[in-house]
């Protein structure tokens, strides 16, 4: 079964005599085996069958035929052709040893006269696209689905203002919230601090009379009388969201600080120093007579200088 | 070999050519010789697949959900065996994939190997530095402890804060309004299943560039000099390799022996005693936002976004703008200078957002 393994370069001799030398060696791309060489001769390449050779030799291979019958074998036109680096045949190499640019496959017939090539392109890449392009919407849908929930505009039992014991000073209350998230019935503790404000800190949270909170739609939902003394600050810190504290600076007193990236407000939210782009957030409040809080839980954006609802 | 696995290896070579297989992935030249310096990158593919193998094991026992997560986490640290070592291991692990990239960006750098024809190398190694910041900071918001959300709530408001885009991509992040059970979902699904794919893919792109380049080789030397001592990848830069693999495996288990993970509270908008900070490789960031001209809205967006992208941007078109073909170190006083800054400000300012952690208590 050994194949036959003509190297490029070998004199060729017909029973008449040398006539050239191998220039290229053709392989059949179904077989992986030699089916011609290509002789060089007299100025011109034809290619010879390789049922033609007598025998390979290290450096030379010997026909059975003379050489007018070599004249007669079909001239070599390079354009019929691709050398085995230029196509994707598995093992070829391997079967027959002869540097992949020298070594010839045939160019199949079929793809010699696929005159439509550029439509066959163009045609995939619409395929593609049809393919592609309707699911665009709906994954975009189905990603951002849950992006922009509609607002929470329940009031929400904090605690009792009997907790406050002194006026101007920052109280949390810690309190129990509960919500859907996605399929899950969540309880979460939250935080929200209130002060119970003097007329001159008053003063200071209302400076433009009274707050009104709106929805989506831009309706009031609850007005902040700017007579109550009770003034609800959202937990969340309006610089980037973090949890700030009730603590005693060293050289501003009492006041609320951020731990995140220090951010100081005093006891009517106003900044007193850091990066915060805003006062404390006010929340819509109710006192009842029995003194208790309830609020609702307004967010709104972070690191903004205007107010942003965004739950 | 033994009989029966020489039949196996001959079977499969018969097949899909194995013997040049092998030759083609031991025996590149490296020229000029193997180095210590060149182990970075396959420390990182180590790193990267411990990551995989221990992250794969903790998804046995972790549920993705905000009332189950930090329960299993506990769970995976309490009860299962060994689960303490597997999620202390991942977690260390995580810290020094961001060291060894910090290294292998430093020595390429210093190496000059960015410049052409490694341009692309350069390019897609941007691209898995961002994956690999990424990781670090989809993965940390997982164990759903306090340390976890607020880390997560502060990043994710930082970006928000990006023009135009920044409340699109926030809520995309945060599958909502506010973080819940939809961030939870994915934070989870990217670091289990996007940045690995993404990881996976762009490192099998980022070799196969540099086995299409080249190994850099050093910075000095005349051919000749650099032809003497040239050897093959095996055996020994993969002995270097694997040294600096053993390093480093040993380093991260003694670091999960010494210090293994402890969890904080479970999240809750409430941050109690604790003073909400990203991990250790984001603090200079955080610290960048405690100063006063990154404060407002647009200063935030400077320092958290628009200066770090500004210098991803600087670093993707080096190549492009430092293009002599001095690759010598110590004859780029500008690139040395440059890289020595860097490393400096990062470091201060790392420093200094630990000692200011005191000074809030
Ligand atoms: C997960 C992240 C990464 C992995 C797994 C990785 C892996 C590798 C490996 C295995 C090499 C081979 C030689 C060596 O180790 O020096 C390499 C080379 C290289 N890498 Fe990375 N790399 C990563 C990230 C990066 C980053 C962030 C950059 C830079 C921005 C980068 C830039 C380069 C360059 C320029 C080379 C060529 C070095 C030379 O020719 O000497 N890579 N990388
Ligand atoms: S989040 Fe409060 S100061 Fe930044």
């Amino acid at each position: 079964m050994a194949s036959v393994q003509p190297k490029i370069k070998s004199k060729v001799r017909c029973v008449d005599g040398e006539i050239g030398e191998i220039v290229h060696v053709i392989a059949d791309p179904i077989s992986l085996e030699v089916s011609h060489i290509v002789v060089r001769a007299n100025g011109t390449q034809r290619q010879v069958p390789v049922a033609t050779i007598a025998a390979v030799r290290d450096d030379s291979v010997e026909l059975l035929c003379n050489a007018a019958q070599v004249s007669g074998f079909p001239e070599h036109r390079p354009e019929d052709f691709l050398t085995s680096k230029q196509v994707e045949i598995p093992h070829l190499e391997n079967k027959v040893h002869v540097e992949p640019g020298d070594l010839l496959v045939p160019f199949p017939v079929l793809e010699k006269s696929c005159a439509r090539r550029n439509f066959f392109a163009g045609f995939i890449h619409v395929i593609g696209a049809l393919i592609g392009l309707p699911l665009v919407w709906p994954v975009l849908r189905f990603i951002m689905a849950p992006m922009y929930a509609p607002y929470d505009n329940r009031w929400l039992k904090i605690g009792n203002v009997s907790k406050i014991k002194t006026e101007d000073v920052g109280v949390q209350f810690i309190f129990k919230k509960s919500f859907k998230d996605s399929v899950l019935q969540r309880e979460e503790d939250k935080n929200h601090w209130v002060v119970k404000a003097t007329p001159e800190t008053l003063k200071k949270v209302y400076p433009q009379g009274d707050i009104s909170f709106t929805d989506e739609k831009g309706d009031v939902i609850w007005v902040n009388k700017q007579t109550v003394p009770y003034v609800a600050f959202a937990g969340k810190c309006p610089h980037l969201g973090c949890g700030f504290k009730w603590r005693t600076h060293k050289k501003l007193g009492q006041v609320f600080l951020c731990p995140c990236h220090l951010s100081i407000y005093d006891n009517s939210g106003k900044v007193l120093d850091g990066p915060a782009p805003r006062p404390l957030d006010v929340l819509p409040i109710k006192v009842s007579a029995t003194g208790e809080i309830e609020i609702i839980d307004v967010e709104y954006k972070s690191g903004k200088k205007e107010l942003v609802r965004i739950a | 070999m033994m009989p029966l696995l020489q039949k196996v290896y001959d079977f499969v070579d018969e097949r899909i050519d194995l013997k040049t297989l092998e030759a083609k992935m031991m025996k590149e030249p490296i020229k000029g010789g193997s180095r210590w310096a060149y182990v970075f990158g396959s420390v990182l593919l180590f790193i990267f697949i411990m990551q995989a193998v221990t992250g794969v094991l903790l998804m046995f026992y972790y549920i993705p959900s905000a009332d189950h997560a930090y329960a299993s986490t506990q769970f995976i640290i309490h009860e299962v065996d060994y689960g303490w070592f597997i999620l202390s291991y991942h977690f260390w692990g995580s810290s020094a994939m961001v060291v060894m990239v910090f290294a292998h960006m430093s020595q390429v750098f210093l190496w000059g190997a960015y410049k052409s024809p490694r341009e692309m190398i350069w390019l897609v190694g941007l691209a898995l530095f961002g994956i690999v910041m990424a990781f670090g900071f989809t993965g940390y918001l997982l164990p759903w402890d306090q340390r976890a959300y607020w880390a997560t709530t502060v990043g994710v408001e930082i970006m928000d804060k990006t023009p135009i885009v920044g409340d699109f991509m926030a809520r995309f992040l945060k599958g909502g309004p506010t973080p819940g059970q939809m961030t939870l979902s994915r934070f989870f699904v990217i670091h289990v299943m996007v940045l690995p794919g993404a990881l996976m893919g762009l490192a099998g792109l980022h070799l196969f560039l540099f086995r299409s380049a080249g190994p850099a080789g050093p910075f000095r030397g005349t051919p000749e000099e650099l032809k003497a001592k040239t050897d093959f990848f095996f055996p020994r830069q993969v002995w270097k390799d694997i040294v600096a693999m053993a390093a480093v495996f040993l380093t991260i288990s003694s670091l999960a022996l010494i210090e293994p993970v402890v969890l904080l509270e479970e999240a809750k908008p409430d941050p109690g005693d604790y003073h909400p900070e990203p991990e250790w490789y984001f603090l200079f960031l955080f610290q960048l936002l405690r100063w006063k001209i990154f404060s407002g809205e647009l200063g935030q967006f400077l320092g958290a976004t628009a200066i770090p992208a500004a210098f991803m941007l600087l670093l993707a078109a080096l190549p492009f703008i430092d293009r002599g073909p001095e690759r010598n170190i110590f004859k780029r006083p500008i690139a040395l200078l440059s890289w020595t800054v860097v490393m400096i400000g990062i470091l201060v300012l790392t420093v200094s957002a630990i000692i200011n952690r005191e000074f809030l208590d």
